[in-house]
C-alpha cells in the first residue's frame, strides 16, 4: 500500500480499492467481513498504524457506517466495505444519512456476487440506488476501483453525500497491473456545528426539506457523473447502427470479444455511473444506432432505464438483453456468453462450435468426483455437532428428528454428511429467531440454533433477548471459535484483539447470554465428546430457552500460532476396519489402508483426539490438546 | 507483443495453486507482459476446488480464459483437470501431477474416483499433449511436500513456452515466496524441471 506515485503493481480489485482510499486520504475505514469484499480492510490493517489512519473490524455492518457516518459528519474521510447482504443490514442508516449532509468523504465499497462463488443470494445492489436517491460507480477492473475510490471521495464530499462504489466478485478478485497515484495526507481539520434541521429526521418539515435537497444534490451531479472518466462512449464513422453498452465487469469480456473479432465498427458504450446515469451520452448513443446489446449481469438495471429513454424520445431501437431472452438475469457472465449475444446482435455465428468435444466434456464433468467442502481437520464444529447428534440419540431421536436452524459461517458446514444437521440458512443471526418461530407454529421435537461467535455479535444478541423475554424453549448453541473463520480469521470481539492487532478483553458470549435473561447456559470444549454431550442433553431438558457455549479454537488459527496437539496414531493391531470413526467424522486427517483400516496422516492431524474418543475398539491413541 | 497466452492452474485448497498463480503472474508483469489474473477465493483455504486463469498479452481483458483457449493446464491434482475441461481445446497442453487428493465421499466409498488413464484419455480427446508427473513424490525427494507446486512450475518450464524466462520466474520464486523456503523451492523447481526435460525427450 506504502507505493510511490507512478510505480505499476499487480493488484487484486479488493487491494486497489484500499490503495485508491490512502490516495484519497482516509481517516477511517471500517467494515464487516464478507467474501467478497473482505480483503479491502485486511490489506489495510497491517500498516494503518504507519499510514496514520484508524482501521477496524465492527461487529456488523450497520455499526460499521455509523461509525464512518460520525467520522464523516467531523470532516473526516471514510471508507466503509461490505458484502451484498451486508448493505441490507447497513442500509437502514444509510438512507437515512443520504437525506443528511456530510462534511468529509464518505465513500460505501459493496461488493455483490454473480454466480455464488461465496455463498448468499445473487443480489444486485445497484437497485439501491434507487431506494436511497445515493450515486454509484460500478467498477470494471481493478485500476477503475481505484480510480473510482479516489474520485468517489472528491464527490463525496463536494456534493456532502455518501456515495457508493460498487465491483463484483470477478472485479473484486481479479489481479492486473494498477498505476499508483499521489498520496493525499488524511490529516484534516476537524469539527462538527450543531444543526438539528440538517442532522435529525425529528420533523416531517425538516424530513421533506432534506428529501428535496438529496434529490437537488444528485442533480447537481449529473453533468459531473457525465463527463466523468467512468464512462466512455465510442461511436466509429463507418458504424452500422449497431452498437453494445456494457456495465461492470462485462466491458472486459466485450472489449476481448471486438478484438478477436476485430469489430471495429461497433459503437460501444460503458456505463460506470450507474447512478445518476449519463442520459446525454446514451441518448447520443441511441441516436446512432437501431440495433443495441445491454451487456449487464444480474438485472436489467441499465436495460429498463435505456428501454424508458428510447421511449420517451419515441425513438425505435430494438434492445438486445434480458427481457427479450437473449441474455439470463442468473449467474455470471464470461467472454462466451458475451460472444454469443454479440453473434446474436450482429446476426452472425462468432463463436466455433464443436458438439463433438462438448459431448467430452460433459463426460469429464460426470466423471469428476464431488467434492464437498468439509470441516478442517481438527474443526471444533465437527466435535459440536456429533456431540449433539449423541445426545439427541440418547434422548431418542432419530435421524431428522429434531430441527437445528443453522446461520451465517462455518457453522452451516454441519448441514454436510455426515452430519446431516443443519436444516436452514437465512441471514446473520437469523437461525434463533426461526428456532422460535418453528416452536410458535407447535413444532413439539427439540429445536436448537446453532450460530458461531462473529454472526453472534453481530446479529444474535437482539434475537436471545427476543427468546428469553417470550420464554420460548429452544436451544442457543454457540460455538465459539474465538475468530470469524469462513471469511479468513479476521478477529471477532472473543479473539482478544483487534483488526491491527491490539490487545483486548475478550468478551465472553456467556456473559452476553445471561444478561439477556438466558438463565442456563453451559459453557464446554467441544474437544471433550463426553462433557458436551451431556451439556446437550441437560440444555433440551429445560423447559425454558438455554443455551450451550462451545468454546475451543479454530483448528486453522490453532496450527498457525503452533498450538497444534500431537498427532492421534491407530494401532493397527486393535483397528478392526469398522470406520466408525471415518463414518462419523470424515476428517480429511484419514484414509484408508490397503487392508481396510484406519490410518491418520500425522502432518494433517491436528491432535485434537475426537476420532479416539468415537472408537469402541480404543485402536486410537490421542494425546488431548493444548488449551 | 504477445496476443493472448492462457494458463489455467486447477488445484485443491492448501496445494499451492494461489501461490503458483502468484509466482507465473508475478513473472509476467516484471517482463512488461500486460497481466490478468482471475480467480475464486471464497473457499480456497477448507479444501474445496480452486482454479486461477493466469493470463498474459495485449489482447486480454477479461478475468477468465474463454472455453478452449488454455494454452497450458497446469492439474495439481489429477480429478481436478476433469472439472475445468471448459477451458481445455486443441492448442492446450496439460501437465498433471499423478496423486490424488481423495475427496470425502470416495473415502466413504459413496463415490468412484477415476482412474488415471481414463482422465488422461479424456485430456487427450480434448486437447493436446498430456505429460504426468508424480509432483507429491518429486516434492518429497526435493525436502517437503508443501513445494509440489513449484515442482509443477518447473515442470512447466521445461515445455520451452517462449514467454516467462527461467531467470524471471527465479526472480519470482524469490520475491512470492519467503526467503527461508527458497533454496528449498529452488531445489523442487529444478527437479521438476529436469523431471519434465526426461519425459519430453522419451515422447
Amino acid at each position: 500500500m506504502i507505493g510511490k506515485e507512478g510505480s505499476v503493481r499487480l493488484l487484486m480489485g479488493n487491494e486497489s480499492v484500499a490503495r485508491g482510499a490512502v490516495e484519497a486520504g482516509v481517516g477511517v475505514v471500517i467494515g464487516y467481513p464478507g467474501t467478497p469484499s473482505s480483503e479491502v480492510i485486511s490489506t489495510l490493517a497491517p500498516c494503518a498504524e504507519e499510514l496514520g489512519i484508524k482501521v477496524e473490524w465492527a461487529v456488523n455492518e450497520k455499526v460499521a457506517f455509523d461509525v464512518a457516518a460520525g467520522a464523516a459528519l467531523a470532516g473526516c474521510r471514510c471508507l466503509v466495505t461490505m458484502k451484498s447482504a451486508g448493505l441490507n443490514v447497513a442500509f437502514d442508516s444509510i438512507i437515512s444519512v443520504a437525506y443528511g449532509d456530510v462534511n468529509g468523504g464518505l465513500v460505501i465499497y459493496v461488493a455483490d456476487d454473480p454466480a455464488v462463488h461465496a455463498g448468499m443470494e445473487e443480489q444486485d445492489s445497484r437497485f439501491f440506488t434507487k431506494v436511497s436517491m445515493l450515486p454509484m460507480i460500478d467498477v470494471f477492473d481493478p485500476q477503475d476501483a481505484k480510480d473510482a475510490v479516489v474520485e468517489a471521495f472528491d464527490y463525496s464530499e463536494r456534493f456532502k453525500i455518501p456515495i457508493f462504489v460498487r465491483s463484483t466478485s470477478r472485479v473484486a478478485h481479479m489481479r492486473c497491473g494498477v498505476k499508483f497515484g499521489p498520496v493525499r495526507s488524511s490529516v484534516r481539520e476537524v469539527g462538527f456545528q450543531r444543526d438539528i434541521r440538517r442532522f435529525t429526521r425529528a420533523s416531517p418539515v425538516w424530513c421533506m426539506e432534506q428529501h428535496t435537497r438529496l434529490n437537488e444534490k444528485v442533480e447537481k451531479m449529473k453533468p459531473h457523473f457525465e463527463s466523468s472518466r467512468f464512462n466512455e462512449l465510442h461511436m466509429p464513422e463507418n458504424n452500422a447502427g449497431v452498437g453494445v453498452i456494457a456495465s461492470g465487469v462485462s466491458w472486459n469480456y466485450l472489449h476481448e470479444v471486438v478484438a478477436l473479432h476485430n469489430l471495429v465498427e461497433l459503437a460501444t458504450l460503458r456505463i460506470g455511473t450507474v447512478n445518476p446515469l449519463p442520459e446525454k451520452l446514451i441518448h447520443a448513443f441511441i441516436d446512432k444506432v437501431d440495433r443495441i446489446l445491454v451487456l449487464e449481469e444480474l438485472e436489467p438495471y441499465v436495460e429498463l432505464h435505456v428501454k424508458a429513454m428510447i421511449a420517451d424520445a419515441g425513438k425505435n431501437v430494438r434492445v438486445y438483453g434480458k427481457k427479450d431472452g437473449t441474455l439470463r438475469r442468473v449467474g455470471e457472465y464470461n467472454y462466451d456468453v458475451v460472444e454469443r449475444a454479440l453473434g446474436k446482435l450482429l446476426g452472425t455465428e462468432l463463436a466455433e462450435r464443436n458438439p463433438e468435444l462438448d459431448k467430452i466434456r460433459d463426460e469429464a464433468i460426470k466423471v469428476a468426483p464431488r467434492r464437498p467442502l468439509p470441516f478442517c481437520p481438527g474443526c471444533p464444529h465437527r466435535a459440536t455437532y456429533t456431540a449433539m447428534r449423541q445426545a439427541l440419540r440418547e434422548l431418542g431421536y432419530g435421524e431428522g428428528e429434531a430441527i437445528i436452524t443453522g446461520d451465517i459461517g462455518c457453522t452451516i458446514l454441519g448441514m454436510h454428511p455426515p452430519f446431516n444437521m443443519c436444516w436452514t440458512e437465512v441471514s446473520m443471526g437469523a437461525s434463533i429467531g426461526l428456532a422460535c418461530g418453528l416452536r410458535y407454529a407447535g413444532i413439539d421435537k427439540p429445536i436448537i440454533a446453532t450460530i458461531g461467535d462473529s454472526t453472534f455479535f453481530h446479529a444474535g444478541i437482539p434475537p436471545t433477548i427476543n427468546t428469553a423475554w417470550n420464554d420460548t424453549n429452544i436451544v442457543i448453541a454457540v460455538l465459539d471459535n474465538r475468530i470469524t473463520a469462513m471469511t479468513g480469521h479476521q478477529p471477532s470481539p472473543s479473539s482478544g484483539y483487534t483488526a491491527t492487532g491490539a490487545e483486548t478483553e475478550p468478551i465472553e458470549i456467556e456473559r452476553i447470554l445471561e444478561a439477556s435473561g438466558i438463565k442456563k447456559v453451559r459453557v464446554v470444549d467441544p474437544y471433550d465428546l463426553q462433557h458436551t454431550k451431556e451439556a446437550f442433553i441437560a440444555a433440551l431438558k429445560e423447559r425454558g430457552p438455554s443455551a450451550v457455549v462451545l468454546r475451543r479454537m479454530c483448528s486453522l488459527v490453532a496450527r498457525r500460532r503452533g498450538l497444534l496437539g500431537t498427532p492421534s496414531v491407530v494401532d493397527p493391531e486393535r483397528c478392526t476396519a469398522c470406520l466408525l470413526c471415518l463414518r462419523t467424522l470424515s476428517c480429511p486427517a484419514m484414509s484408508v489402508s490397503e487392508d481396510g483400516k484406519m490410518v491418520i496422516d500425522p502432518s494433517t492431524c491436528t491432535g485434537c483426539g475426537v476420532c479416539a474418543q468415537i472408537c469402541p475398539f480404543d485402536a486410537i491413541t490421542a494425546w488431548r490438546q493444548k488449551d | 507483443m504477445i496476443k493472448e497466452y492462457n494458463i489455467l492452474i486447477a488445484s485443491v485448497g492448501g496445494q499451492g495453486g494461489i501461490t503458483l498463480a502468484r509466482i507465473l503472474s508475478n513473472a509476467a508483469q516484471s517482463q512488461g507482459l500486460k497481466v490478468r489474473v482471475g480467480e475464486t477465493l471464497g473457499m480456497a483455504q477448507r479444501g474445496g476446488p480452486v482454479q486461477s486463469h493466469v493470463r498474459f498479452g495485449e489482447d486480454v481483458y477479461g478475468p477468465m480464459i474463454p472455453k478452449g483457449r488454455s494454452d497450458v493446464l497446469l492439474s495439481l491434482e489429477p480429478a481436478e483437470a476433469l472439472r475445468v475441461v471448459r477451458y481445455i481445446g486443441k492448442r492446450t497442453t496439460t501437465i498433471m501431477n499423478t496423486s490424488p487428493t481423495l475427496p470425502i465421499p470416495v473415502i466413504l466409498n459413496e463415490a468412484t474416483y477415476p482412474d488415471p488413464a481414463r482422465i488422461t484419455s479424456i485430456l487427450e480427446r480434448i486437447g493436446g499433449r498430456v505429460y504426468s508427473i508424480d509432483a507429491v513424490e518429486l516434492a518429497r525427494e526435493a525436502g517437503s511436500l508443501r513445494s509440489m507446486n513449484v515442482v509443477m512450475l518447473g515442470a512447466y518450464v521445461s515445455l520451452g513456452e517462449p514467454i516467462l524466462t527461467l531467470d524471471t520466474i527465479e526472480e519470482s520464486l524469490a520475491t512470492s515466496l519467503p526467503s527461508r523456503y527458497l533454496e528449498q523451492n529452488i531445489r523442487a523447481l529444478k527437479i521438476g524441471l529436469e523431471k519434465m526435460k526426461e519425459l519430453i525427450s522419451e515422447a
